[in-house]
This record gives structure tokens, sequence and C-alpha cells, in this order.
């Protein structure tokens, strides 16, 4: 596939998981798998924007893990933060 | 060249930086501030769990919504721009360029009315902490936004003087990646603060 096609299928793609998550924010019940379905979703729309988009995918290393690190920990952070939410409130507690 | 003809699109060097170190520089410290706001929305969110998960309800979600199509849409846009100036399409870069400001004018648009809204509504920053973080958040991002905007006005100018070409166009790339960080931001504020409860 072309660049140019890439680039024009990843942006219906992004907008559509925008759509999807809108909705999903509107009528699913919260909880841990909602939780994950969000976080595996922001990890794949950003994964996609830095590869693509910003073209790291073959760039240089340093930034593209950098960039790329960013979409792996905030995700997990988020699932996190729902499992063990008391322990991180008594951990930063002054 | 005519501008109908098509220069084969040379493809970017592996390895190499996009833009310039400058620009990289700017993005990491634009990413770290964020990664500490964002840390400062877990650590009160582990300790307002209740507050935090009400939260969203309260937000419009087709502003945050509609927010999230602007920002993957102007990334998009100024992929596509970048693409053609690697064409040696100088034109088609404009138009690309001028579609990424109409993307930024969209998003400023839609901010400045939820804010009012908000207003309305009796949600300020200091209701709760959810909207103390809410306001912090998504008012940085505007700010950044803004810088974008000034730098894109800039590139404008350049791409309409002539000055970038399909071999030297390091000052068009350094602004893409600029707004592609800025877009990342966002794809991380829209899912916490406006859909996960």
């Amino acid at each position: 596939m072309s660049h140019e096609k890439l680039l024009d299928r990843l942006w219906l793609l992004l907008v559509a998981l925008t759509l999807g998550g809108a909705w999903i924010g509107e009528s699913a019940e919260p909880g841990l798998a909602v939780t994950i379905i969000i976080a595996l979703t922001m990890a794949f729309k950003g994964r996609m924007v830095v590869d693509h988009f910003m073209e790291l995918k073959t760039a240089n290393r340093t930034l593209r893990n950098l960039m790329r690190g960013f979409f792996y920990v905030l995700p997990a952070v988020t699932v996190l933060t729902t499992l063990f939410g008391d322990w991180l409130a008594r951990l930063t507690t002054l | 060249m005519t501008a109908s003809t098509v220069a084969p699109s040379p493809e970017p060097v592996a390895g190499r930086i996009p833009g310039n170190k400058g620009i990289w520089a700017g993005i990491l410290s634009e990413m770290t501030e964020f990664a500490l706001l964002f840390g400062v929305y877990f650590i009160a969110r582990a300790h307002y769990p209740e507050v935090f998960r009400a939260g969203p309800a309260h937000l419009s979600t087709l502003a945050g919504t509609l927010n999230t199509v602007m920002m993957i849409s102007g990334s998009y846009f100024v992929a596509k721009a970048v693409h053609a100036i690697r064409q040696n399409r100088r034109q088609a870069c404009l138009r690309w360029l001028f579609l990424v400001l109409l993307a930024a004018s969209g998003y400023m648009l839609i901010k400045a009315m939820e804010f009012q809204w908000n207003v309305s509504q009796g949600i300020t920053g200091g209701k709760n902490l959810f909207f103390t973080v809410y306001y912090y958040l998504t008012f940085t991002h505007m700010v950044h936004v803004l810088w974008g905007v000034m730098g894109l006005m800039w590139v404008m100018m350049r791409a309409r003087s002539g000055a970038y070409t399909p071999a030297d166009h390091d000052g068009l790339e350094a602004f893409a990646s600029y707004w592609h960080a800025t877009d990342l931001a966002w794809l991380v504020i829209f899912p916490l603060l406006y859909v996960l409860h």
C-alpha cells in the first residue's frame, strides 16, 4: 500500500475509533473491561500517529522508543489506577 | 518542473530525525509536561474515584469528540502536506496546510463554546478536583495548539514563497512533528476526561 493510501485509511480508522470511543463513554456500563478497551484504543491510536503520521517507524530509534513509550505507559497506568487506586492513594498520601 | 509533473517522492532516510533537533527538544519537553499533568490526574483519580467517575457525565461528550476529530484531521492534513511537498506539489501542500488551519480554528471555536457552556452549567475549576484537572489539562493543551497555529502561519508563508522543496523541507517537517505531538497529547486527554467513567 502506498504511503498516501495508508494515511487516508488511517485517518478514517482513527475517526471511526474516536466515534466508537464516544459511544462507549455514553452508553457502556463502567467497569474493568470498558477501561481496558479504552486503554487499548488509546494505545493503538497513539501508536498509529507516532509510527505513520509522525513517520517515526523508520526514524531515529531513541525518539521512536520515547514516543511509543508514552503510549505503553499511559494506557497501562490507566488500567492500573482502576485496579490499584487504593494502593496509589495510600502511596501518595502525605 | 511544471505543476503537472510530479517528481517521485524521495523515501525518508532510515534512522533520521524528522524536522530538526531543536523541535524535538521542544516536543520532548511538551510530552514531559503532559506526562506530569497526567500523573496529577492519576493521583487525583486514585484519591477521589467517585468524583472522577461522575465528572465526564457533566462534560459535553460532543465537544470532546468533535475536538478529537479536529485534532486527528489536522494531523492527517499536515502529513498530507509533507507528502505533497516531497512530490514537489507546492499548491497541494498549501491547500493541505490551509485545511490544518481550518481544523485548528474549528478546535478553538469548539473549545470556546465548550468553556462557555460549562460556565453556564456552573462547571468551573473550583467545583471539584475533576474539573480543576480538566481545566488545567485542556487549557494547557489549548495553549500548545495556539503555539502550533503561530508555527502554522510561518510554514504557510514559507511554503507560499517556495522555500520548501522535495530535497529541503525540514522546517515543514519540524512543524508537522510538533502538530502531531499536540494531537498525541489530546489522544490521551479525550479518553481520560470525556470517556472513562
